[in-house]
């Protein structure tokens, strides 16, 4: 037993992965992408994976690099790992968006981009996957969180390979029966793969622990932690392993997405009630930010369940799944994600800047390196923004839509000045800020002290 | 004088999610005077060292690979020859003087825990130990611990819920104060 020191390239993911997330809130601002164009068209799946492997998958990927260690107790399997992986996710990201725009009838050279963009991806996530999966496999048996995350991380093989498969497809490197056919029908498959088996339940995996770490609550390994753990995982395989075996059978994914998606909802529900007692049974009574804005994306998380069920009860998902999909990306996964990385950024920055110092000299607290009553007017306004523009695209109002879009941006935009000032340390005031000992952190790149 | 020790190996116990609390403490109400305990555990179980040291009986821990520990408890009459018969152990398994100083941290917010055991130790003399109530495992602060020097010792205690770290200020300060 070691202990954890700070993941050195963690804020250089955190920092690529704010910036796509600008970068996809700018183009819907401009019009770019559904609803302007149709769901399927190459401009929405530039625009999609702009947030899920850009935003998203950075910031989990960012996040779990260094927080895996402290759930499961053990050292990181590699620290060198971190920049290749965060590499080859990068160029692969950057090769798969043109790939996409050449799809579009853009210019570009006459081979297709895909397939090497999908390739450089799958490598990436893979690396990603050994450096992560060695990690837990250490630290078995695992407890609870650390197993949703390890279901998580399968989920992200499963969406991995099964993208990787289409810009094969797509990139005409293969027409294999097998793969053209999880192509023509397996898209369903990969959104819950990755957005509901990676991104979702690897979040409520981490959320178990991080609510219980910052509000002092008890942490829950009962019986309602357990079956939402085996229903979400139950849900999970149905909808992907079933689903891919029902599309080479030659049937549609359909059934099987049903009854996944009965599974998850039971699954959500039982989390759900799982994390109202986080909150309730907190012996801390006045909570931070983050923590309260946790609270508004796990309500529309809530808010996702809901409108999954109304829209299956008209019959109108497949009109309005990118109403859905919206939700779960923006009110759910970015919500979540902002209000944790505010966090996180302040305790890394925090912990590498006064960590040496503490007890010789005044070191500021954490919350020191932020101003938590600026910062909350610029959730609330994403939070607002995010609604408009939800609502937008279930009333079919394209225009209401930029405007919500803009609305996110701007939140976006000063939620990342707030994150480089706790970085700078800004906001600490007088002789605390840079005591003797004790080195103004870098941007973008932790410093890892050899102990 | 050599001792005679008991074997009591609760790995599979504790490998199966029980408690071996019990079973421990029969082995050793069932010890014969002068006789010893040797306990075989997958974790270092700190809790038991002061439980049976105030029974009278010293201990001797080392890892023995793949995170499990052996442990000798010697009663006390006979721990200074059997502390010099064995074979030479590293410093951190010798016997550490009581708490000098005991904190709860369990109520605090984090990292305020770390920032209390911290400032303790700077103030705390070589040699003293600081005893510490978290209510999890103080991932962050070991390496700080290690880099200042000092060596530490923590368990979760038998209730599952609080974590207990024992930390013995670093002996080098005394040369540099």
């Amino acid at each position: 037993m070691t202990g954890v020191t700070l993941s050195r390239w963690t804020m250089s993911y955190f920092a690529l992965a704010v910036l796509c997330l600008l970068g996809a809130e700018s183009l819907m601002t401009l019009g770019f992408g559904y609803p302007a164009t149709d769901v399927g068209a190459p401009e929405t799946l530039v625009l999609v994976h702009l947030v899920a492997l850009g935003w998203l998958s950075l910031l989990m990927c960012g996040a779990l690099f260094q927080f895996v260690p402290v759930l499961v107790a053990r050292p990181i399997h590699s620290n060198g790992l971190a920049l290749p992986t965060l590499t080859c996710l990068a160029a692969g990201l950057a090769l798969l968006l043109f790939g996409f725009l050449q799809l579009a009838g853009g210019a570009g050279p006459a081979w297709s981009l895909l397939p090497w963009g999908g390739g450089l991806l799958a490598l990436g996530f893979a690396l990603a996957l050994w450096n992560l999966g060695c990690t837990l496999w250490a630290a078995r048996p695992l407890a609870l969180p650390a197993r949703f995350v390890t279901a998580g991380l399968a989920c992200l093989a499963a969406t991995a390979l099964l993208g990787f498969t289409f810009t094969l497809v797509f990139g005409g490197v293969s027409d294999a029966q097998p793969l053209v056919a999880l192509t023509a029908q397996g898209l369903p498959l990969h959104v819950v793969a990755g957005f509901g088996g990676w991104l979702t339940f690897t979040a409520m995996g981490v959320s178990y622990r991080l609510l219980a770490m910052f509000m002092l609550a008890p942490e829950l390994d009962g019986a309602s932690t357990r079956w939402a753990f085996r229903l979400g995982v139950a849900a999970l395989a149905v909808a992907i392993i079933c689903g891919t075996l029902l599309v080479w059978l030659g049937a549609g994914p359909g059934w099987m997405l049903l009854t996944g998606g009965l599974l998850g909802l039971a699954a959500l529900g039982l989390y759900g009630r799982d994390i109202v007692q986080l909150y309730k049974r907190r012996k801390r009574r006045v909570i931070e930010l983050n923590s309260r804005m946790a609270s508004v994306a796990l309500a529309n998380l809530a808010a996702v369940a809901l409108l999954g069920i109304a829209l299956v009860g008209t019959g109108t998902l497949g009109a309005q799944s990118g109403a859905l999909l919206f939700l779960v990306a923006f009110g759910w996964l970015s919500g979540l994600g902002l209000a944790k990385l505010y966090k996180i950024v302040a305790f890394l920055t925090w912990l590498e800047c006064y960590g040496p110092v503490l007890g010789k000299v005044d070191a500021p607290r954490v919350q020191d390196l932020v101003v938590e009553p600026r910062a909350v007017r610029f959730f609330m306004l994403f939070h607002a923004a995010m609604w408009v523009s939800t609502l937008a695209l279930l009333a079919g109002a394209p225009l209401l839509f930029r405007a919500g879009a803009a609305g996110m941006l701007l939140a976006t935009g000063a939620i990342a000045a707030e994150l480089v000032r706790i970085r700078r340390l800004a906001d600490v005031r007088g002789a605390v800020r840079l005591p003797e000992g004790a080195h103004q952190p870098r941007l973008l790149v932790s410093m890892v002290r050899q102990g | 004088m050599a001792v005679d020790f008991v074997d009591v190996d609760v790995r599979p116990t504790l490998r199966g999610g029980g408690e071996p609390f019990g079973e421990i403490m029969a082995a050793v109400n069932a010890l014969a005077p002068g006789q010893g305990l040797r306990l075989l555990a997958t974790f270092k179980p700190v809790p038991l060292f002061h439980v049976l040291g105030s029974k009278g009986f010293s201990h001797e821990a080392r890892e023995i690979g793949e995170g499990d520990w052996e442990v000798l408890f010697s009663p006390a009459d006979t721990a200074p020859e059997s502390a010099e018969a064995p074979a030479p152990q590293p410093a951190d398994t010798s016997a550490w003087p009581a708490p000098a100083r005991a904190m709860d941290n369990r109520d605090l917010d984090p990292p305020e825990p770390m920032v209390r055991i911290l400032a303790a130790t700077e103030q705390m003399q070589a040699g003293e130990v600081l005893e510490a109530l978290l209510c999890r495992e103080p991932m962050f602060l070991l390496p700080e611990l290690a880099k200042r020097g000092h060596a530490w010792r923590g368990a979760f205690e038998p209730d599952g819920t609080t974590y207990k770290i024992l930390v013995r200020i670093d002996s080098a300060k005394e040369a540099a104060a």
